[in-house]
């Protein structure tokens, strides 16, 4: 099933954008070898909420995602066959991805990630100050995403981890917030279960200094955006901005609408999505900062469910453990990436972080996956 | 506790007819693995108010494991016991309350990486039961009806694209008196199996509304609207737990779990008890369809197919309210409908009907219509029926109704 899917991803990228042929991958040479750019940098862009190809690659969704298919496909190396084999739960998944080991915590839970975080190896080992790591994510458990309580590593050498969502709940205590509050959905997974948006612990200060943000040009800017991603978005570019960190991770997460069960909802949210990640890309390409040395990352945690899987409800949710609810894709971007081309192989979700390690220079030592030959 | 230590007492907070089973199967129980039993007493320990087709499913499923000789009984469930699970699962109390330890079981099974060996040993076993007891053909063949696009005045976007390559698209249906129509139609095949006695109920025919329902006599009836109430009560339950600051989801699906009918307003007499706490399963297991009217249509269809394996659905979409944050949904703040996102949402949902109910009995002889209400536009599956075509030929529902004839 799960190549099948990866064949059907290739055929839908070969009719519409021409991406060439797996056998222009077999046996390729690396293109840069060990001439890493100097002052490497990375953007991970996660979706916490997958999308499947009915909705996106397949011809009937390619509707969905014109940016991806026309504007940034062309420009990366395309993953068909991503395989998730841990828990399918988004904060415990993207733990895993960040830490390249199959994470075992309560997705519900706020805790850290047993292993040692892609921030704490990059930080450790290359020797780098706290806001050269940053990570942009939804408020639901995620706050403790920057860093693992492993002896040697810890908070001390994490990201900083700002949650846009916690953010304007803070700004606005006191105020009213009719204008904002479409900006603080939370958790989609269990629908019944909205955890408080309580901002009062959060250092407000602090964050508005690094953003170099008023509260009002915070307020003006949040009451013409649409959704959470957008002020993920909104607040990863200032972060790009002002602080032009090394390492940046956005986790999006208005695709993951669909547990509530509307369909055109969750059709919404990859349309967003899509159109988000054009403009992180762009921005990217706009900044002197990033220009020309930012490799970019793009990959839901896991899928959703198949139609067909009988224990599952179609595209409401990722709980059965199927094949495509396992299975994603990945594109990367930047520098020294082979441009159009699209890989066949299956590979692992761990498989990211030893590549951004070979990328960056740092070692990740617990870590599980393998290196991505074709990026590096 | 472990299986071979039940004894009949164990059952003595089980209703009546759920205690006599379970009397009944204690020898058999004994023998089971114990990942095996706290998912059979899941479904006995409701068995009172359970549908009759999910009963005969149970009562299959100890006449499968009891034909079994010794050697094919452990040789059927090894795999079952090769799970490795956590022992302090054995601690909990799974006799009274099994779902609880089906939470944890699940979270065990995913962090122990067994869930994908869980999921295919199940799957292993429910065949070898549906191939040993198949479920009856139906004593009609199944009819499917589904009402989409209510409040939609003009659409200029394809509909029915899932659902096309299976059946006729209708292109100039006169709406004028369809609904009425389809609801006699659906009202007659449940008068012609109406039951002599009460205890006769076979919950064969159902008629399933996002908004108030119309009259239909003899057919069992859901809908949004009358469900108001209920749903009110447990989102305002809900919005108590979560402002106790002690309850993630877990806790609160457990909570949820322990609900009477009675405690958001359903009727607890005995003559409803089976509709009610489908009802009341619909809103404290059901993914968003306490605050989604389109969802809730979706997922009480699919409940319905699944559990009560229906011969007469139908199944109309209203208007849902527009996305809000969660938190104002949870409360109950009213919203504006969205009707055009409605339309999108029921078009899919009209699909999954469809793809449950052909994965009942019968599947290959099931009639299926979905209708664009007020609108000329339709799609007709049935045997006999082209695939992939369409027909701009002027015809009522009636003559709709004639061609799934």
């Amino acid at each position: 099933m799960a190549q099948r899917q990866s064949w059907n991803r290739r055929q839908f990228l070969r009719n519409v954008v021409g991406t060439s042929a797996a056998g222009s991958l077999c046996g390729f040479s690396p293109l840069r070898a060990m001439q890493m750019p100097r002052r490497q940098k990375v953007v991970v862009v996660t979706f916490g909420g997958g999308a499947r190809d009915e909705e996106t690659f397949a011809p009937e969704g390619q509707e969905n995602i014109p940016v991806m298919l026309g504007e940034l496909i062309p420009q990366g190396t395309f993953f068909t066959q991503v395989v998730n084999h841990g828990i399918l739960g988004h904060y415990v998944a993207t733990a895993s991805l960040a830490t390249g080991a199959y994470e075992t915590l309560n997705n519900f839970a706020s805790t850290p990630p047993e292993n040692p975080t892609v921030f704490e190896y990059f930080r450790r080992d290359l020797k780098r100050p706290a806001q050269d790591a940053w990570v942009v994510a939804p408020s639901n458990g995620f706050n403790r995403i920057g860093s693992s309580d492993r002896r040697g590593y810890g908070p001390g050498l994490g990201a900083e981890v700002v949650l846009p969502k916690q953010l304007l709940a803070a700004a606005m205590a006191g105020r009213s917030g009719a204008d904002y509050e479409h900006l603080l959905r939370d958790n989609y997974e269990t629908p019944l279960f909205a955890p408080s948006t309580d901002g009062s612990a959060f250092d407000l200060h602090r964050t508005s200094e690094v953003l170099k943000l008023s509260l009002d040009d915070f307020f003006a800017h949040a009451k013409s955006l649409e959704s959470p991603d957008e002020l993920s978005v909104f607040i990863a570019k200032r972060l790009m901005n002002e602080v032009a960190p090394s390492l940046l991770w956005i986790t999006l997460h208005d695709i993951d609408i669909a547990h509530s069960g509307a369909y055109s909802l969750y059709l919404d949210g990859i349309r967003r999505s899509d159109r988000l990640c054009g403009e992180i890309w762009r921005a990217i390409q706009g900044s002197p900062e990033y220009k020309d040395r930012t490799t970019m990352f793009i990959l839901p945690d896991f899928g959703r469910d198949s139609d067909g899987n009988p224990a599952g409800n179609g595209f409401q949710h990722h709980r059965t453990g199927d094949a495509l609810s396992r299975t994603t894709w990945m594109m990367v971007l930047g520098p020294g990436v082979r441009q159009n081309a699209v890989v066949d192989r299956a590979i692992d979700s761990l498989d990211l972080l030893p590549t951004l390690g070979a990328l960056m220079g740092f070692s990740p030592t617990f870590a599980k996956g393998r290196r991505l030959g074709e990026v590096l | 506790m472990l299986p071979a230590e039940l004894t009949s007492a164990a059952f003595r907070s089980y209703p009546p007819q759920a205690r006599r089973l379970a009397e009944s199967q204690l020898p058999l129980l004994h023998r089971l693995p114990l990942v095996l039993v706290p998912i059979v007493l899941r479904e006995l320990i409701a068995y009172d108010w359970k549908f009759p087709a999910e009963r005969r499913r149970l009562e299959n499923q100890f006449g499968y494991l009891a034909a079994l000789s010794n050697a094919e009984f452990v040789e059927r469930l090894a795999s079952f016991r090769s799970l490795s699970l956590n022992p302090q699962l054995e601690a909990l109390d799974w006799v009274n309350h099994p779902g609880e330890f089906m939470e944890q079981l699940t979270a065990w099974l995913w962090s122990a990486h067994q869930m994908e060996f869980f999921r295919a040993t199940a799957g292993a076993y429910e065949q070898a039961i549906s191939a040993a007891f198949p479920d009856p053909t139906p004593a009609m063949p199944r009819l499917g009806i589904v009402v989409i696009g209510r409040g939609i005045e003009r659409w200029g976007q394809p509909l029915f694209r899932k659902l096309k390559p299976f059946g006729v698209r209708l292109t100039a249906v006169r709406a004028e008196g369809g609904l009425e129509v389809l609801l006699a139609e659906a009202a007659r095949r449940a008068a012609s199996q109406a039951p002599v006695h009460a205890d006769q109920i076979s919950f064969k025919h159902w008629y399933i509304d996002g908004g108030v329902p119309l009259p239909a006599p003899n057919l069992h009836q859901v809908s949004y609207a009358q469900l108001s109430e209920s749903r009110a009560l447990l989102l305002e339950r809900t919005q108590r737990a979560i402002a106790s600051g002690s309850m993630g989801p877990e806790n609160l699906r457990s909570l949820l779990a322990r609900l009477n009918p009675s405690e958001i307003g359903l009727s607890d007499m005995p003559a409803d008890a089976v509709l009610s706490r489908f009802q009341l399963s619909l809103l404290t297991e059901g993914s968003g369809t306490q605050i989604f009217a389109t969802t809730f249509v979706q997922w009480a269809a699919r409940e319905c197919l699944r559990r009560a394996q229906p011969e007469t659905l139908l199944v109309r979409y209203a208007p849902r309210q527009q996305a809000q944050t969660m938190n104002a949904m949870l409360s109950g703040a009213k919203a504006e409908l969205d009707p055009v996102g409605s339309l999108i949402d029921a078009d899919l949902g009209a699909y999954y009907t469809w793809l449950n109910m052909s994965r009942l009995s019968g599947g290959e002889h099931q009639r299926f219509l979905v209708w664009f209400e007020g609108h000329p536009d339709a799609i007709a599956i049935g045997p006999g029926l082209p695939r992939s075509t369409s027909s701009d030929s002027p015809m009522n529902m009636q003559q709709v109704l004639k061609l799934l004839a």
